[in-house]
């Protein structure tokens, strides 16, 4: 508070700067202190901003649950007049399951006498009847003999644990499906093109008792389309009689993924295709070629995890345009639900088997779809146990990968259905698989989380390089001053605890 | 993914299409490409999130990688780049250890059967130095503190069209058809330091098949597995024709690991059509570096005059 004028610096037009206000010695400390108060405050808005959010994650339970192994009962019943044959069988299915461990893990087979203890699940039963052997529900009908033991057991072992499908044609279990029917005209304008089909016919009668019969499994969405301009990738080579062969090669590449549109991408569901393919009347027959070069009788192929094509090859004396009726889908369509049934992973039935009460082709029996459901659900489990061990892997290997709680929010919901499916593993078929099934969709859910999304990587001397211009220039002139406040206020206090005259330019800071 | 619209740029004269070469005989662009990110969604983030499947629940189909434990993938990155990293859209790059850590994640989520890596920038093969999933093959142009050099120039358009690496891959690969019999192993062999002026790199120790075995189809081109199913008569009542019907007609010639339907080829390509010239990356940094001189003059000067 400068009250008085020096007349000193009155003459040179400058004032003494100890005598300015803001240069009072508190009114610079307060200053001083603001920043530093200001800086302290923002280290935990900036320590809480810049961090990244790390939940524990229950890694103990997902070990021991990863650790677990599913173990289905399967409860198979001889009828108390054949009680004798009981141990023999028993034998023979315990070398069974001992030959194929890979086939029968997860799988408890116990017998027993019909009729001696109540069961939880609906249990498999063995009935005598000399001639076919026959299924009616979950009843097995044979000639129970003890000479026809060996055979029995080497029925039930293709019934209870059917060998997997060879080769990796069978999709991946998801709980949707779509089914994507395609009829391609290769080239219309070249004349007998196909104008339409009864495809809802075609479905109806072939395609639906499947996907009703397999609606426990899966959900599944159909779109058909017609196109009239479908051109392939490649020549198909001319072999002799007038006709065009697709060698094996040429089935590999067969399907013009460029150019033709097979599903519509409304949803991300796995899409099952099925298309018929109508060659262009340039090209027509058009056969599939053995490995010989010999056409082959079959006009289908599979590919796959993709789907079934058959190619067909309209009368070549056939000028306009045709229309396929439910009659021709009939020859075209049992190709289809073949395709679909081995696409879908049903096992077949052991060929001198039949089931009763038959009325038509690919009648799913109770013990194919118990197999397949086992079989799903063990998959299921398996498939979420790994990749719930893989998060925890990757969660302790890459530090810089956040994770919040919609994450840990999955894996918990995942570990319980796990929990649920192996409580229900005994009691329900149907549960456990729906049970597994929503364990592996929360685990693959946390697993593709969006926010999951590690930090990119930056080398510490980025770091610094990028830190040390924008810091640097402030915070050096910050901690230069308080340094030097610091070490004034000192010297005040030694001044005053020597008994010294206070210096001129502390005095109204004291005052 | 390509960041910039080269077919569509109003400074390109042949408009829809980006020849690689000055005579025009080879149009890449072609008739049946698919972008499915472009311009400014060619970012770090979404390629990673592209490579992890850590994607909206909303994104459609064509913008996901669909693939499984069967699948095949080929990666392919060019651009400007250089000791561990490659820059995405002149304001961020990726580096080494993020596409590593993208694959492990591939890896642990089974998102791959295989991984074909390549690469074509300056100081490319520290590029694939850092990965550590099994299962990758990774090829790049040029050794560390070595540039990567352009081959063609186009008078017509006014900027280099192709990098020689790439020129000459290309060159190999466009005698390739889906059914040949050429391995990872040839396409190596072609390599020509003399002709493409860098040491390109082979990275083979994650992976498990012998290179003379891996086709260059088990990577390009959509080659899928067939079996020929057999004639299902019309017939009603007819029993299931049983498992041992079926003719196993494997049409994969290959001894090693059979390639699923599945085999995704996918393409993540991140271009930019002016292609590396040594000389534009050293005027680039001879700039960078006097600009950065100018400022702190400036700022001193600034200061002193105060």
């Amino acid at each position: 508070m400068p009250t008085g004028r020096d007349p000193e610096t009155e003459r040179d037009g400058l004032r003494d700067p100890s005598q300015l206000y803001f240069q009072a010695d508190h009114v610079r400390r307060t200053i001083i202190a603001a920043y530093w108060i200001i800086i302290f405050l923002a280290v935990p808005l900036w320590w809480h901003t810049t961090s990244i959010e790390r939940l524990p994650l229950p890694s103990a339970l997902v070990e021991s649950q990863a650790e677990r192994e599913l173990q289905f009962p399967i409860r198979l019943q001889v009828p108390e007049s054949h009680a004798v044959i009981l141990p023999r069988l028993q034998g023979l299915l315990r070398e069974k399951t001992l030959g194929h461990p890979e086939r029968w893990k997860g799988l408890d087979l116990q017998l027993s006498v019909s009729g001696s203890a109540p069961t939880e699940t609906e249990a498999y039963k063995l009935s005598h009847r000399l001639g076919e052997s026959l299924i009616d529900k979950r009843q097995f009908i044979h000639d129970l003999s003890i000479e026809q033991m060996p055979e029995l057991s080497a029925l039930l072992c293709d019934l209870l644990a059917p060998p997997p499908t060879h080769g990796n044609l069978v999709f991946q279990y998801s709980p949707r499906y779509r089914l994507a029917f395609s009829l391609l005209n290769e080239d219309s304008a070249s004349g007998g093109y196909v104008r339409t089909w009864n495809i809802t016919a075609g479905i109806s009668r072939h395609i639906s008792p499947i996907l009703s019969r397999m609606s426990v499994l899966h959900n599944f969405t159909l779109e058909s389309q017609v196109q009239f301009h479908a051109p392939l990738a490649f020549e198909p080579r001319s072999i002799p009689d007038g006709e065009y062969g697709l060698s094996q090669e040429d089935l590999t590449v067969f399907v013009n993924s460029a150019e033709w549109t097979l599903s519509s991408s409304v949803s991300n569901d796995a899409v099952i295709h099925f298309v018929i393919f109508a060659p262009s009347a340039k090209r027509r027959p058009l056969r599939i070629l053995g490995s010989d070069g010999a056409p082959l009788s079959s006009n289908s192929f599979l590919l796959p995890q993709w789907g079934g094509i058959y190619i067909l090859n309209a009368p070549s004396s056939m000028e306009s345009s045709r229309d396929l009726s439910s009659v021709d889908l009939d020859s075209i369509f049992p190709t289809f639900s073949e395709q679909l049934i081995t696409l879908l992973g049903i096992p077949r039935l052991p060929s001198s088997v039949q089931v009763r009460h038959a009325n038509a082709r690919n009648v799913i029996s109770e013990w194919q779809l118990d197999a397949l459901m086992r079989r799903r659900t063990l998959e299921n489990t398996h498939g979420s146990q790994d990749t719930l061990r893989s998060i925890v892997r990757l969660v302790d290997q890459i530090e810089n990968m956040p994770f919040g709680a919609s994450v840990r929010g999955d894996i918990q919901n995942s570990l319980a259905a796990l929990e649920k499916a192996y409580a229900e593993a005994s009691t329900s078929l149907s549960h456990a698989l729906t049970s597994s099934a929503e364990a592996l969709t929360m685990a693959s859910r946390a697993f593709f989380d969006p926010g999951m999304l590690a930090l990119l990587y930056f080398p510490a001397e980025h770091k610094y390089a990028v830190y040390m211009p924008l810091f640097a220039s402030a915070v050096v002139p910050l901690i230069a001053t308080a340094l030097r406040e610091f070490m004034a206020w000192k010297r005040q206090r030694r001044g005053i605890a020597g008994g010294q005259a206070p210096p001129i330019e502390a005095a109204p800071a004291r005052g | 993914m390509l960041a910039d619209d080269a077919a569509c740029n109003s400074r390109n004269k042949f408009a829809g299409s980006v020849y690689a070469n000055p005579g025009r005989q080879l149009d890449l662009y072609g008739d049946n490409i698919e972008v499915d990110y472009r311009g400014y969604e060619v970012t770090v983030e979404n390629f990673i999130r592209v490579l992890t499947g850590r994607v909206p629940p909303s994104l459609p189909r064509s913008k996901r990688l669909l693939t499984d434990s069967n699948s095949n993938i080929f990666v392919y990155m060019t651009g400007h780049g250089g000791n561990e990293f490659l820059k995405f859209q002149d304001n961020e790059e990726i580096s080494a250890f993020d596409i590593a850590d993208a694959f492990e994640q591939m890896y642990q989520k089974k998102r791959y059967n295989e991984i074909f890596f390549m690469i074509d920038t300056c100081q490319a093969n520290t590029m694939y130095s850092k990965f550590y999933s099994p299962n990758i093959l990774a090829t790049g142009s040029s050794v560390l503190d070595e540039s990567s050099y352009s081959h063609d120039n186009d008078y017509d358009i006014g900027v280099s069209v192709i990098d020689r690496y790439t020129h000459y891959v290309l060159e190999f690969l466009e005698g390739i058809n889906k059914t040949s019999h050429a391995s990872m192993q040839d396409l190596f062999n072609s390599y020509d330091v003399g002709k493409i002026h860098s040491h390109p790199g082979v990275r083979d120790d994650l992976f498990k098949r012998p290179l003379d075995k891996a086709l260059i189809t088990d990577f390009f081109g959509g080659v899928a597995q067939a079996e020929v199913f057999p004639p299902v008569e019309p017939q009603e009542g007819t029993p299931n024709s049983g498992e041992d019907g079926i003719v196993d007609v494997d049409v994969d010639l290959d001894a090693g690991p059979a390639v699923g339907v599945a085999n995704e080829t996918t393409r993540a390509q991140m271009s930019s059509p002016d292609s590396i010239h040594s000389w534009t990356l050293h005027a680039l940094k001879e700039l960078r570096a006097w600009a950065c001189l100018a400022v702190v003059g400036i700022l001193v000067a600034f200061s002193w005059s105060r």
